[in-house]
């Protein structure tokens, strides 16, 4: 015992404070991700459970309503993430020039702030604003863009609501970008723009082949983190438009939802929930790596 | 405009000057059109909070008029007096607040405790937890919904606060955990050493110096998980079904089903709602930009 107690010293110190996160945390995921596995080989309402193998891939396969919600979750997040991306990037572009240091300050706080709100709160005043009598018809309106009269009802149209939910994701949380992107200009050495300036670079030049490489990295890690944080979203669909009209703005996220907790079909929906959990783990297998030799 | 310049003028050059503004003209009027955009940038984004606030001290006759009114006509607080009267939605600020706190001060406390392990031994094992702590930041919640909502109904924990707190930790534990052990690993061990040599104990050593040395750390993650907790929706509307349990996202959901119309109500719970955040962010602006850009470099 006491010669396991040397060889081991080490181990027996740091399980003795990691113990209880990793009990809650294999408790709160491994367990659960298990059960979610099993139960999809299940036909199952809370009740009682049936075996049938396969059946709720085979159906999941042939669901043309999950096919649509799963490339509407690739168009919600591939636009999100590229409008996150340029405004997040135009605008620490912008906050890294030669400011007024409280005006910087300042203007990053306020910049920021969208992204302090829960989304269930920003969708809400989404949800107001474009309503066919709210503010962003008013202001259209206003441009002469379109007529008072025929007023669009931009959540209740098919072809408007996905853009609808993808625009209030973009203003909730492009602040991440720009927080990110800002602290990686910082990072830049002053040097290599005076070194350029020497050499008649242009401002585009500059840009191009000093500012972006070496952002690579940063650039890199912050769009692998959204994309999964944005394909997994559920709280902007589900609050802006439950998934409608007519399931347009379906994502995978609200029809796992809706098949499980209002259809009861747990087993069925822990399918696609497993679908949709091994997506994201290849996605998030890059992200790991990066972040591991970050880490070491 | 003409080039044929004043001497004075032509000494300082102006940036508006056309072609024979130099460097340093050139640098001026680049940075007039950064604050020029930055301004404009900040009244697009701002506009929907400006818009929420105006929406909230107007009548609510006023909310559906097309054109819209830019300002309220009439200025009016009964939107929030319809908030201050009712018992209900009180209980849901003080359910949020009591759940928000709890799952921050756990996860800080869980967190340091596996951060220090993390930072300071070299275990078997290591990368693994490192590894398993990275991915479950991946996880679809969405999934975890499933089993949660089974497992709480069998073990009677259905609709309950006790619940979100524990499922809480899913997601604020991991963070809280990777952003302490990054700030515990740059600073040198030497000093709770040297504290455990004048003969405190290893716990002591860990709350005399190295709890206060990282306070940046504990404020910015504690902040960040705060906001998590207190903006989180998904499993607030999966597990808790009765009002008095009720948490504030869920509370302005069910309001928009219940209260169509009640704009105006709605745009000031929505105030009230993001107002403790905003108070938050003001003062601590510093470590709360910290935490959450922490979560994404874990290094």
């Amino acid at each position: 015992m006491h010669a396991f107690r040397q060889k081991y010293r080490e181990e027996v110190l740091a399980f003795s404070f990691l113990w209880p996160s990793l009990l809650i945390l294999i408790a709160l995921l491994i367990y659960p991700l298990i059960d979610v596995i099993r139960l999809s080989f299940y036909d199952s309402n809370l009740q009682r459970e049936t075996w049938v193998g396969l059946g709720n891939y085979a159906t999941l396969a042939m669901d043309p309503l999950f096919w649509r919600a799963f490339w509407q979750t690739v168009v919600f997040t591939v636009f999100s993430v590229a409008l996150h991306l340029v405004i997040g990037l135009a605008l620490a572009v912008l906050l890294n020039m030669q400011l007024n240091q409280t005006f910087r300050t300042i203007a990053r706080g306020m910049l920021i702030v969208p992204w302090l709100l829960a989304p269930t709160v920003a969708g809400m005043i989404w949800v107001l604003m474009l309503q066919p009598f709210g503010v962003v018809n008013g202001l259209f309106a206003w441009l002469g863009l379109i007529d008072a009269n025929f007023a669009i009802s931009w959540l209740g149209d098919p072809s408007t609501a996905l853009g609808s939910v993808t625009a209030m994701n973009v203003w909730r949380a492009f602040p991440f970008f720009m927080v990110m992107l800002l602290a990686g200009l910082q990072a830049i050495p002053k040097q290599l723009y005076e070194a350029a300036e020497i050499d008649g670079a242009t401002l585009f030049h500059q840009f191009w082949h000093i500012t972006i490489p070496q952002l690579r990295g940063v650039i890199t890690t912050i769009v692998l983190l959204d994309s999964i944080w944005t394909f997994r979203a559920f709280d902007p669909a589900y609050v802006m438009t439950g998934g409608g009209p007519a399931h347009s703005s379906e994502v995978l996220a609200t029809a796992i939802y809706f098949d499980g907790f209002q259809k009861l079909k747990f087993g069925y929906a822990s399918a696609q929930a497993v679908v949709m959990f091994v997506v994201l783990f290849i996605a998030s297998a890059f992200y790991v790596r990066r972040a591991m030799s970050n880490a070491q | 405009m003409t080039i044929a310049l004043h001497p004075a003028a032509a000494a300082h050059p102006r940036p508006f000057l056309g072609r024979h503004i130099g460097t340093r003209g050139r640098e001026r009027l680049l940075n007039l059109f950064a604050y020029a955009l930055l301004i404009v940038a900040i009244g697009i984004i701002f506009f929907p909070l400006l818009w929420m606030f105006s929406v909230s001290v107007r009548p609510n006759i006023e909310v559906m008029r097309m054109p819209p009114d830019w300002l309220p006509q009439v200025f009016t607080l009964e939107g929030y007096a319809k908030i201050f009267q009712n018992k209900k939605f009180l209980v849901v600020f003080l359910n949020t607040m009591v759940v928000s706190l709890i799952v921050t001060a756990l996860s800080l406390f869980l967190g340091a405790m596996a951060a220090y392990a993390l930072a300071r031994f070299n275990f078997i094992g290591q990368r693994a937890v490192l590894m398993f702590l990275i991915t479950t930041q991946m996880f679809p919640l969405v999934l975890l919904c499933i089993p949660y909502f089974r497992i709480f109904i069998t073990l009677g924990l259905y609709d309950t606060r006790t619940s979100l707190v524990v499922v809480y930790l899913t997601f604020t534990l991991p963070f809280c955990i990777l952003m302490l052990r990054s700030y515990f690993m740059n600073i040198p061990r030497d000093i709770e050493e040297a504290a455990m040599v004048d003969g405190c104990s290893r716990l002591k050593a860990i709350f005399k110096t190295l709890v206060p040395m990282s306070y940046p750390a504990f404020i910015g993650a504690g902040l960040y998980t705060f906001l998590l907790a207190w903006n989180e929706f998904l499993f607030a509307v999966v597990l808790i079904e009765s009002w008095e349990n009720r948490v504030l996202t869920m509370a302005i959901y069910s309001l928009m089903a219940e209260f169509v119309t009640d704009w105006n109500t709605m745009m000031a719970f929505s105030v009230l709602a993001s107002l403790p955040l905003v108070v938050a962010f003001i003062f601590l602006q510093k470590f709360m930009v910290q935490g959450m850009t922490a979560g994404a470099l874990t290094s």
